[in-house]
């Protein structure tokens, strides 16, 4: 009752005041605008707010960045469909259907389906998120050092293993990459300045909003400048409103795209983009229509638009009550909570109970922000994409300089983006991904931490990071992700599998 | 991509190793009666381990595909589209870093941001237009475009976000 208590008590705050309510509207506009465009990824957008935000209220702050987040996450499904370019990895999915629709000449019909998908997907999360995080929190409270330690490197290990299917080796080189980037700087304990070399700057550390805005910024320009001009679909067909019986009928694949895409928002460092693609697999799996998934499937661009933006709310709830980041984008959003003096973390339900609730709030009015909005402006938006890249890369390239400088008025940290951003380039080119790299940055300080003062709470025994429940759950789970990565030994698994459930076909030397 | 990942795992083995070596050689405050388990070295002397650890599996896996070897000669048409693509990039690289580490801080600000959109526009989209009527309006467009972004982000930042610019 106290929640509920909370969550009106939060959206009151926000409906009651006409310049929260504007900052909704203007903040999922901005973020849809963003998302929109090739080139402009969500945590680019936030990351850049961050920036701007940094010196109002929190709370206010706070509402904006979760409003581009929103908007960001579901404007990217705009170029997916209609460019068959993904306006930001988490909408890659979309483009497999949402395309085919629009070149048949059912554009309008592919975007009012992403509008309610991406609707029903974050509020399907935001109220897992105020369902679960308060359990969580409790749970947390638990965790010591060595808990942590392990939360750090499982969050890497299986960050790294479903960014980089492919080649789970790349996600780990990256996200180990980032972890030992974190190292620089004074460290925690001993007040050490390690890689320094004398060098003030550096002993500071790598500031992650100039990184964050180099590898998602700087890099994104790069990439944007290197890839061939891309053409629009002009034709955008009829339906405006949606059909709510269609909807209807798609009921359990929304529901269950809501609970993956929040399911893969909760794993550190996985966030929209696997919230997508495991949404869109398990719809597929589980429909009647498997012929039409990539040829316009309505089904399919529905599981993928509400599997990443359920992920919004499920990648926030790690922030709140770990202050471990579920996705980029929440990376960012963590650093601005610890901007604006909100302490995640485990005791967060002890120190500020209301927050939570308050977040949820803020996304109910973004979710509601994104039907508007994106029911209302479907034809006006699609100006944004006529922006030749030529004329918008050198302002957003101006505006990643004014965001890596802004937060420490450092020219240091202009430098740390230029950095970032060659080095992402370099990443990328070699098909890396960024999620684990970034997720490293963050968790960096975390880890070394934790594994120094468990090593003095156990007098350098290393035992207890093995032997206590928890540390040994998420120790075996990190073994487990790398084992399950080779072929050899998922093959040899789901042999002893078949074995137990057909035991004497296997003592025959049939296969089941 | 083979021959791209045998080169950049003999980096991370580099990279990696230097990490361990350059963390062995921290202090470890044992004269303060700090346990050697905790000294600021030991995280990244495992991370540096780690990466090199990942570099070798990485390296293991571009000798076998084949990647210690020279790439086939490309054929003409990808030779072309590559040193196109190469062009985007090298000018995209050259006005970038000029203006973030050349012209910022030299300058007023909206006057570096004017000169660098300008530029910027101007260059990547000369190619795109034929004739000099359509390059003209195109250059017109590039200037507009440049002094607005200037003063608009300098007044947006200052002004409206009270952030100071560089």
């Amino acid at each position: 009752m106290q929640a509920l208590t909370y969550f009106l008590d939060g959206l009151l705050s926000i409906g009651s005041d006409p310049i929260a309510l504007f900052a909704v509207v203007w903040a999922t506009l901005l973020g849809m605008a963003v998302g929109m465009m090739p080139g402009l990824t969500a945590t680019l957008g936030v990351a850049l707010l961050t920036t701007l935000t940094f010196r109002m209220a929190a709370g206010d702050a706070i509402l904006i960045l979760i409003c581009m987040y929103v908007g960001a996450i579901y404007g990217g499904s705009r170029s997916a469909i209609l460019l068959n370019i993904p306006g930001t990895p988490a909408n890659a999915a979309s483009a497999l259907d949402g395309f085919p629709l629009a070149r048949s000449g059912r554009a309008g019909e592919a975007l009012v389906l992403t509008t309610v998908g991406s609707t029903l997907g974050t509020l399907f999360g935001l109220i897992a998120l105020a369902l679960v995080a308060p359990l969580l929190a409790e749970f947390a409270l638990s965790f010591g050092s060595f808990e942590f330690f392990w939360l750090a490197v499982f969050g890497v290990i299986i960050s790294g293993h479903l960014t980089a299917i492919d080649n789970p080796i790349k996600g780990w080189i990256a996200g180990f990459l980032g972890l030992l980037l974190a190292t620089v700087g004074q460290e925690g304990i001993h007040a050490y300045q390690r890689f320094s070399y004398g060098w003030t700057d550096l002993a500071g550390g790598i500031g992650l909003l100039p990184a964050l805005v180099g590898a998602f910024g700087f890099a994104e320009i790069l990439s944007v400048m290197k890839a061939q001009r891309y053409q629009a679909v002009r034709d955008m067909g009829s339906a405006a409103l949606p059909k709510l019986r269609e909807i209807w009928g798609y009921r359990r694949t929304v529901l269950r795209s809501g609970f993956l895409g929040t399911l893969m928002g909760l794993i550190p460092g996985v966030g929209e983009d696997m919230g997508a693609w495991s949404s869109y697999a398990a719809a597929r799996r589980a429909s009647k229509e498997k012929a039409l998934y990539g040829k316009g499937s309505r089904e399919g661009l529905l599981a993928a638009e509400t599997g990443n933006n359920a992920a919004v709310p499920g990648a926030l709830i790690p922030v709140l009550v770990l202050a471990v980041p579920g996705s980029a984008p929440a990376a960012v959003l963590l650093a601005a909570l610890l901007i604006h003096g909100i302490r995640p973390g485990p005791l967060i339900m002890i120190e500020s109970p209301a927050f939570v609730y308050e977040v949820a709030g803020m996304l109910l009015f973004a979710a509601a922000g994104i039907l508007v909005l994106g029911l209302l402006l479907t034809r006006p938006l699609l100006a944004v994409l006529a922006v030749p890249r030529e004329r918008l890369m050198p302002i957003v390239f101006v505006l990643c300089t004014v965001g890596a400088f802004a937060i420490a008025s450092r020219v240091f940290d202009i430098w740390v983006m230029l950095a970032m951003g060659l080095f992402g380039f370099a990443l990328r080119e070699m098909k890396y991904p960024m999620a684990p790299l970034v997720l490293g940055i963050v968790l960096g300080d975390i880890l070394d931490k934790s594994l120094r003062r468990g090593m003095t709470l156990t007098d350098g025994d290393f035992a207890p990071f093995l032997t206590r429940p928890i540390s040994m759950i998420l120790a075996l789970a990190c073994l487990a992700t790398i084992l399950f990565s080779f072929g050899a030994v998922r093959r040899a698994f789901a042999a002893g599998l078949a074995r137990i459930r057909w035991p004497g076909r296997g003592r025959a030397g049939t296969r089941p | 991509m083979p021959r791209a990942d045998f080169l950049f795992s003999l980096v991370l083995i580099a990279v990696g190793i230097a990490a361990a070596a350059e963390a062995w050689r921290m202090p470890r405050f044992e004269n303060l009666g700090v346990h050697p388990m905790t000294a600021p070295g030991l995280t990244p002397g495992l991370l540096g381990l780690v990466v090199a650890g990942l570099g070798l599996a990485l390296l293991l896996g571009a000798v076998r595909a084949g990647g210690w070897q020279r790439s086939a000669p490309a054929t003409a048409g990808q030779a072309a589209e590559r040193r196109s693509t190469l062009g985007r990039v090298a000018l995209a690289l050259l006005l970038t870093l000029g203006y973030a580490a050349g012209l910022v801080g030299h300058m007023p600000f909206w006057l570096a941001t004017a000169i660098f959109v300008f530029l910027f526009v101007a260059l990547f989209e000369w190619p795109l237009h034929e004739g000099w009527r359509r390059r003209l309006r195109g250059l017109a467009i590039a200037a507009v475009l440049a002094v607005a972004t200037g003063l608009a982000v300098t007044y947006l930042f200052e002004e409206i976000f009270l952030v100071q610019l560089p």
